[in-house]
């Protein structure tokens, strides 16, 4: 009896692991605050040595494929559904967005001669993953009960780009199980009217956007670490010369003395700089690729490093918003596409050159 | 030394080979590692076709992109071979004046840029004034892009003809196009040039150039002293910067044989309105 | 008086130790320019090596650009004055220049010469053509006199 007992509590110790690692962080810096909303499952995960034979691995990678081509033929929910049956357009109704990849910048000239700056966006294998109607939809969870609030919009989940699923959690798998589809890297939550929902598996395309649309991206800008106040606020610093020591590019003064001795929340300080969601709002649509689904807007202020993700959604501001019907839902995926859009601005690469006629 | 055969070259200017007459034992030697793709060779010619180095830049996807619409301009207009030192006329739409056109001819000082930002500049002295105008290559305005002559310099870049006497930089506006016959190399023109006496604009003492004749009588000792201070002999032998400014090999393979097929066309297209226009031009002259 | 006293203190041979870059060769206050076109007291000037002097230049940056009204000063008499050419580095297909020339006007905006005798760009019949007023300066007649266009 007693040694059972002994092998037990030594069996038990010998699965016990010392899990603790010790992360080291500077004292003043916090990240950003987060929730993660409820649908969110965690997706990292410990890689971990699966000791599988060389065999065994060629037999997922097939398995692999074999999701992929299924995914690749698996047709659009959309073609069943006849075009009567979906809802029209009205100004107030919200669409679905789309996940792009910033993927550079270059040049491109106008009808006028005027040379033009683009940043090219790239839609890579977006899908309709889930759909919350608003009656569902309850992203606060309150210890406290709240009166009942009335929704409009529900939540529509979007990911892009496909992984391989023995990188990511089993939870996270079983979020694109469901739909049928392997899982994405980037998930992203957009707010629809009930109208504009999407079956699940939907594919969306960089056509969802027409040409000459204004849209807004959200993204994260550039990351530039720990900067001072002249970075950072662009303040003006002191100066170089004329007795002045050790101050040259210090902040100075932080705040008055007497009643308000003390710093004001919200006083630019030295920080860290970047990394901060940001929008930028009223980005022209000039040109749209249907073959690999690339989006040229006008000029260069798209938040974020080249390769950084963004999100696309139709502009919120009043002057910029749809004057005639988009693409409502979305565009079914059409055999008949032209390769290129251009915006009547734009002087095509094909066409010949400009030359001003007298008027 | 062997890197310096294989040097891939983008953003670094053209730099001129050095003759082969002075090393003519060394001929059997250069064999190996000459007799490499031949496509590589259009690196020289197309040196915008290679993306910028940084790697914070690159994307495989946008490279073709912007390749593909270089090549849709390029069916447009011919756009030839040219050099740092070579003699250009560009014919550009005005917009400013409706309905006309507005011809430039000049010495091409520089080139730079990857992709469609790509840039060359020409310098010209017309009625005793230095001149010097900025064209992007792929700008849709340019009505024609036409080579008077071919030909190559010494240095990499020619801002020190700003400094130079004028004669250095004149060419006149109605100049006819030399032509060289078909299959002979670019020409290397040897010619140094005399500079003004100072101010100058930049401290060519600092620069290694090797165009220039008389720099020496316009030195002080000091020149000399800090020329001595600042050289940065090691700089050739620095691996790791070469890498940095170039791309490799494997890369600009994959790229030139991606348009190789179109330029080749563009070549050939060119070729025949070469020969076209040497049946043509005696004509002209007479009537 | 100044300048022949600086150039016996440190020789012109000698570089100054202060600046290394290339610098902006912006048009501003007191920057020496070049006359050229052939009004009496332009070419006086210029043949004398006085070249006029700016003391104004009416813009909200005090920074000369391409087609700008200036106010010089040249051979004791204030005079104005549009640029016809500039040495800072330029947009693309602007030509840039070697020297900073500029064209005497009077005050209606007609040049005082009969001829320019240097090439002007043609991004100034634009630039000319916006700021002339219907009733106040002409200053499209400067380009009536130019003989060249880059």
């Amino acid at each position: 009896m007693s040694t059972n007992n002994l092998k037990l509590l030594c069996t038990k110790f010998n699965n016990l692991k010392i899990n603790y690692v010790i992360t080291r962080t500077a004292s003043n810096w916090k990240p950003p605050k987060y929730r993660p909303p409820y649908w969110y499952m965690p997706k990292e995960r410990v890689l971990t040595e699966d000791n599988l034979t060389q065999d065994n691995r060629m037999f997922i990678k097939e398995i692999i494929q074999d999701k992929l081509q299924a995914q690749a033929a698996m047709e659009s929910p959309l073609e069943n559904i006849s075009q009567t049956e979906t809802m029209q357009w009205t100004p107030g109704k919200k669409r679905v967005g789309l996940i792009a990849r910033k993927i550079g910048n270059y040049p491109m000239w106008d009808k006028d001669g005027k040379k033009v700056l683009t940043t090219l966006l790239q839609v890579i294998d977006n899908h309709v993953i889930k759909y919350i109607p608003p009656e569902n939809f309850k992203p606060m969870i309150h210890k406290v009960k709240q009166p009942q609030e009335h929704r409009r919009l529900g939540c529509m989940l979007v990911g892009a780009e496909n992984i391989d699923p023995s990188t990511v959690t089993k939870d996270y798998c079983g979020l694109f199980n469901s739909v049928g589809m392997l899982p994405k890297r980037h998930l992203c939550r957009f707010m629809v009217s009930p109208e504009a929902a999407l079956p699940t598996g939907t594919p969306l395309y960089a056509t969802h956007f027409r040409v000459g649309d204004h849209i807004d991206v959200r993204a994260k800008t550039i990351d530039r670490g720990f900067q001072g106040v002249m970075k950072r606020w662009g303040f003006k610093g002191m100066p170089a010369s004329h007795g002045v020591t050790k101050t040259h590019r210090r902040p100075g003064n932080i705040g008055a003395g007497g009643e308000k001795a003390r710093v004001w929340p919200g006083t630019k300080m030295p920080g860290n700089m970047g990394n901060r969601w940001r929008i930028t709002r009223g980005v022209k649509i000039l040109r749209i690729n249907t073959k690999h689904n690339i989006i040229w807007t006008l000029g260069v202020a798209i938040p974020g490093e080249t390769g950084a993700m963004c999100y696309l959604f139709d502009t919120v501001l009043p002057l910029k918003k749809h004057k005639t019907s988009p693409p409502f839902p979305t565009q079914p995926p059409l055999d008949n596409l032209p390769l290129e859009y251009y915006d009547d601005s734009i002087h095509e690469f094909e066409s010949p050159t400009i030359s001003f006629e007298e008027i | 030394m062997i890197f310096l055969e294989f040097r891939a070259l983008s953003t670094l200017p053209e730099r001129v080979e050095e003759p082969p007459q002075e090393e003519p034992k060394e001929v059997p030697q250069r064999r190996g590692p000459k007799s490499t793709n031949p496509i590589l060779e259009h690196r020289h010619i197309y040196p915008e076709f290679l993306p910028d180095p940084n790697p914070k830049w690159r994307n495989s996807l946008r490279e073709k992109m912007e390749r593909a619409d270089m090549l849709k301009r390029r069916q447009q207009i011919d756009i030839p071979e040219f050099y740092v030192g070579s003699i250009l006329a560009v014919t550009i739409a005005d917009p400013h004046a409706q309905g006309k056109t507005n011809k430039f001819v000049g010495i091409c000082i520089e080139r730079k840029g990857c992709g469609l930002r790509a840039e060359f500049t020409l310098r010209n002295v017309v009625d005793h004034q230095g001149l010097e105008v900025r064209y992007d290559l792929y700008d849709p305005t340019i009505d024609k892009i036409q080579v008077l002559r071919l030909e190559k310099r010494l240095d990499d870049k020619l801002f020190y003809l700003r400094d130079a006497l004028p004669e250095y930089s004149t060419f006149p506006l109605d100049m006819d196009p030399e032509i060289l016959p078909e299959g002979t190399p670019v020409p290397v023109n040897p010619l140094k040039v005399k500079l003004k006496p100072k101010p100058w604009l930049e401290r060519w003492e600092r620069q290694e150039l090797k165009g220039i004749a008389n720099i020496e009588q316009y030195l002080t000792t000091t020149n000399r002293l800090n020329r001595k201070l600042r050289q940065t002999p090691w700089e050739k032998f620095d691996l790791m910067k070469q890498y940095r400014k170039t791309i490799p090999m494997e890369e600009q393979s994959d790229i030139w044989s991606e348009v190789n097929n179109q330029l080749q066309q563009l070549q050939m297209a060119r070729k025949k309105m070469a020969r076209k226009r040497t049946f043509t031009a005696p004509k002209t002259q007479l009537g | 008086m100044f300048k022949s006293l600086i150039t016996k203190l440190c020789p012109s041979q000698l570089t100054c130790g202060f600046h290394t870059t290339a610098c902006l060769n912006e048009v501003r206050l007191l920057t020496r320019l070049r006359v050229v076109d052939n009004s009496e007291i332009g070419m006086r000037a210029m043949a004398e090596g006085k070249p006029p002097k700016i003391i104004c230049v009416y813009n909200k940056k005090r920074v000369g650009f391409i087609g700008d009204r200036v106010m010089v000063a040249i051979k004791g008499q204030k005079k104005k004055g549009i640029l016809v050419g500039l040495k800072q580095i330029q947009n693309v297909k602007v030509p840039k220049f070697d020297s900073n020339n500029i064209v005497l006007i009077d005050d209606n905006g007609t040049p005082l010469g009969t001829r320019i005798h240097v090439p002007i760009p043609t991004i100034l019949r634009t630039i000319l053509k916006e700021r002339t007023h219907a009733k106040g300066a002409d200053y499209t007649k400067l380009l009536a006199i130019a003989t060249r266009f880059v």
